[in-house]
């Protein structure tokens, strides 16, 4: 049962730290607004849910598009600065403006959709709608299904396509890229469009393992850094690799912590991320993808 | 009478507020090989990058067909038939060969890329044999013959060579001089090349230009050059201006 | 009710004053992007909350669970210092001793795991062991009170209620200039220019033969204990403590959008950073429900304040990132003497 948690919640994780490295690695930006991306597409889901009775599971390529928009819009705003060389902590100010922007645009929404319907959707889960087969919950398959298609999605566009070749160029060396005829700046407002979608598409998952709130995004967003430098903010698999570990030692280590020293010791799920994260840094600043493991293995050898 | 292929007027370059580059004049003929040789720190290499919109331009223009492309962004000037291979970083570490000379034709359609992959890997048959490895693992010499493969898939009228040879052996050193001289000859590619191995490249050239402290030292054909009284002097890099 | 505005203006503009000169020589200073700010002034907090409130149930005996324990040992001493007002401004004083030794040592630690990591890799890290932190002791009551709360020392026992703001205003403001004259003479020692150097350029620092590290180090350690005494004035202000108050938006987010407003690097711009901020909240905070109500507005006013002023925010850094009033060169005495020359 923990572990069915667990790995819901690391797909989730997969879906957000995608999202955050993809971003880093094109524009340079840490994205302090990643989990609000995420709770933006919960609140539409229940939008849907409330007032046409769409199933959140039924909603999802819509929460896609709407977290597209939104990734857009981010990046948009942060362009003028970007385009001036602006400091990386000038840009991360910047995304804590914006998550700060977007905490006010879902609380006030939240309220605005509590009047529509009639009652209070301050707090929301979707737990209730899940449907289960063999006794696992619906989500477990939904959400595995969900990040092995987009992995596929994104594994075709990187390997396959010409624009994914030149986005995967980009990445690497942006001025070599620019010297082949590829247009970063049209690869870096892809990465943002698509790192809002993925986000958006884990909103509309989330209610289904937590409940909502407009500031659980600021909640998740040490997760979600943890699992991308954990997994190493250079390489898109590292968010891969990251999730997996920050979602399942966190729900884990957590979950043991709370058998053996009550049911207070639940909410130190952020501190064991925390601590695996700042682990990571001081053994391995780049991230597990960051080691060069031949360096690593000749080392153990020649010992 | 020569056919001008680019012609700089009074550029002054550099990085941010930093000019590296003052007053340049000079120009790059059709069919020929060109040569900037000069001391370490001189500027050769961000002339190049200046040509291909990689600096800041502070003034000055560069004539290529008749159009000042001075402030055209890079990515467009892929389009423009001119190609540019740096002196670092000059393949995707993370893509393999092939994936490396696709992305060189990027501009170009599907059949005009797989034409010219044919044509660079009939020039350096080398390459044939690694195609699946990433260009991260391949040795100094391998890479720098994807870099001119690269720079040949391109299609480009205009070469811009930015140390071809450097770090590789003199033997291998020999082999890409071959290749550029061969560009020409047989492809009548303009080449603009900017060598540490002033001498060698000099013999092999048309045309020169020193460049010390980020200013034209000297000028002439290539032979000038190399007979030029101060050539020893500045090419072994041991006086600044 | 407009006397009172002002007493709250001058309240809030001391709070915060004092934490945006902290964060000023951390950020502005010695660029150290420190997300974490509101570690600090909960550490201000948990030494009232946490230490002295326990200091005051082992002195009156009372024993029991620590919530209402406190609730007890602080009206005890709130009789006291009724009676004998230098008990109260003893007890500030303690206060202020605990939380800056606590700041020093929790900024020391702190900064630890990342004192050797790039700017971003550092910010990131500043805010997830603050926001860690910050989650523990709302969760966890037995820190200080959580979410539930505990009460502190009513300090100001002896003043009436109706004089007690202005009184508090006062003493926060006194403190406030205190911390703005250390600020002021520590930041033109070298130490203060080495910091500035170090903002712009790590390695001359480095080749110079600082270590980046104690220093990064030591301007934590002394911005966090200047931070938490703004948490215990703060708390003693309230006289009681609820852990959700220190959010990351209050105590971080507002001081660096105050810092860049007034001029980062700029202790001076920063006042005026600090002023505008407060004036706008204060008057946010009294009159929301009128502006709600006249405008119509279908929602809580406080988050239109999060979208004004994360557009606030944009803003400053789209058009003036250098602030209202920009830094000022450095002078050392070579350089003035320079100047003199040139204007003879
Ligand atoms: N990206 C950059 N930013 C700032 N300054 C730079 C940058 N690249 C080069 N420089 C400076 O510009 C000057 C000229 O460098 P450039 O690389 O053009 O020299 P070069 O003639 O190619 O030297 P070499 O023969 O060593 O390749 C040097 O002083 C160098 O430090
Ligand atoms: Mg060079």
């Amino acid at each position: 049962m923990i572990i069915e948690g667990a790995i819901i919640y690391s797909n989730l994780l997969v879906l957000l730290a995608l999202g955050l490295t993809l971003t880093y690695i094109t524009t340079n930006v840490p994205n302090f607004a990643q989990g609000s991306y995420a709770i933006v597409g919960s609140y539409v889901a229940l939008t849907l849910l409330k007032l046409f009775g769409i199933c959140p599971y039924l909603s999802l390529p819509v929460l896609f598009i709407v977290g597209a928009i939104v990734g857009l819009l981010t990046y948009l705003s942060l362009k003028p600065l970007i385009k001036r060389n602006a400091s990386v902590e000038m840009l991360m100010i910047a995304t804590l403006a914006i998550d700060l922007i977007l905490l006010g645009v879902i609380g006030a929404y939240s309220e605005v959709l509590s009047q529509i319907v009639g009652s209070t959707q301050a707090k929301f889960v979707f737990a209730n709608l899940d449907f289960s087969i063999f006794g696992f919950r619906g989500i477990l398959f939904v959400s595995t299904l969900v990040v092995i298609l987009l992995l596929f999605g994104l594994y075709l566009l990187l390997y396959k396509t010409k624009f994914g070749i030149a986005l995967r160029a980009s990445m690497e060396n942006p001025s070599l890229a620019q010297t082949m005829g590829i247009d970063v700046e049209k690869t870096r407002l892809f990465s943002w469009i698509l790192s809002g979608a993925l986000a958006g598409v884990a909103g509309g998952l989330l209610p289904f393992m937590q409940e909502i709130v407009p500031a659980t995004g600021d909640l998740i967003i040490i997760s979600i850094f943890a699992a991308s430098i954990v997994g190493g903010l250079r390489h898109i698999s590292g968010a891969l690799i990251g999730g997996y570990i920050i979602g399942i030692s966190e729900s884990l280590i957590t979950y043991y912590l709370a058998m053996a020293f009550g049911a207070g010791f639940l909410v130190y799920g952020k501190v064991v991320s925390l601590i695996i994260m700042i682990a990571t840094l001081l053994i391995a600043p780049y991230g597990i993808t960051g080691v060069d493991w031949k360096k690593v293995r000749k080392r153990l050898f020649s010992q | 009478m020569v056919i001008r292929m680019i012609k700089i007027k009074n550029l002054n370059a550099g990085y941010g507020k930093l000019q590296i580059l003052f007053d340049i004049n000079a120009k790059v003929e059709k069919g020929k090989i060109t040569t900037v040789v000069g001391p370490n720190g001189s500027g050769k290499s961000t002339f190049l990058k200046t040509l291909f919109g990689l600096t800041k331009i502070y003034s000055g223009e560069i004539i290529f067909n008749n159009k000042n492309i001075a402030h055209v962004p890079p990515h467009q000037k892929a389009r423009m038939k001119i190609a540019y291979l740096p002196q670092t970083n000059n393949v995707f570490a993370d893509l393999t060969v092939e994936e490396n000379l696709k992305i060189a034709g990027y501009v170009l359609d599907k059949d005009k890329v797989k034409e010219r992959i044919e044509i660079a890997l009939n020039i350096f048959p080398e390459l044939k044999n690694i195609l699946k490895r990433k260009a991260g693992t391949l040795s100094g010499g391998q890479r720098q013959f994807l870099a001119m493969g690269m720079a040949l898939v391109r299609d480009a009228e205009v070469l811009m060579l930015d140390e071809p040879t450097a770090q590789l052996s003199p033997k291998l050193a020999e082999v890409i001089f071959g290749k550029i001289v061969e560009m020409r000859d047989e492809f009548g590619l303009t080449i603009l090349l900017v060598e540490q191995n002033a001498k060698r490249a000099l013999e092999i050239s048309d045309n020169g230009y020193m460049f010390v402290s980020g200013k034209v030292a000297f000028e002439g054909t290539a032979e000038e050059l190399l007979n030029h009284e101060k050539f020893k002097e500045y090419s072994l890099g041991i006086t600044a201006l | 009710m407009s006397f009172d505005i002002i007493s709250m203006i001058l309240l809030w503009f001391g709070l915060y004053y004092i934490v945006s000169l902290s964060l000023n020589m951390e950020f502005g200073y010695a660029g150290i992007p420190n997300f974490g700010k509101a570690l600090s002034v909960l550490v201000g907090a948990i030494a009232v909350g946490g230490i002295l409130d326990r200091l005051l149930m082992l002195y009156f005996k009372i024993n029991g669970d620590f919530i209402t324990g406190s609730t007890y040992a602080t009206s005890a001493i709130n009789t006291i210092i009724a009676s004998h007002p230098i008990v109260g401004i003893g007890i500030l004083i303690l206060a202020i001793i605990l939380a800056s030794i606590l700041g020093l040592i929790v900024g020391a630690i702190f900064i630890l795991p990342s004192a050797k990591l790039k700017e971003d890799y550092l910010g990131i890290t500043l805010l997830a062991i603050s926001e860690a932190v910050f989650l523990i002791c709302t969760y966890n009551l037995n820190i200080i009170g959580g979410y539930y709360g505990i009460s502190t020392p009513d300090i100001l026992a002896f003043v009436s209620g109706e004089y007690r703001g202005w009184v508090f205003a006062g003493i926060v403001l006194i403190i406030a200039f205190l911390v703005f004259l250390f600020f002021e003479r520590l930041l033109n020692t070298p130490f203060g220019r080495v910091l500035r150097a170090m903002r712009e350029n790590e390695n001359t620092v480095r080749a110079f033969g600082r270590n980046i590290m104690m220093l990064r180090i030591k301007t934590m350690a002394i911005g966090s204990a200047i931070g938490a005494i703004a948490g215990v004035l703060y708390s003693l202000y309230t006289v009681n403590i609820i852990a959700n108050a220190f959010t990351r938006v209050d105590w971080t987010f507002f001081p660096f959008l105050m810092v860049l407003l007034g001029g980062k690097g700029n202790n001076k711009g920063v006042a005026l950073g600090v002023l505008c901020y407060v004036v706008i909240k204060v008057l946010l905070d009294i009159y929301k429900y009128n502006i709600k109500y006249a405008l119509n507005i279908p929602f809580e006013p406080v988050w239109l304040s999060y979208m004004l002023f994360g557009v606030l925010m944009l803003l400053i850094l789209y058009y003036k990132p250098s602030g209202l009033i920009p830094e000022k060169p450095i002078l050392t005495p070579p350089m003035k003497k320079k100047i003199a020359e040139i204007k003879q």
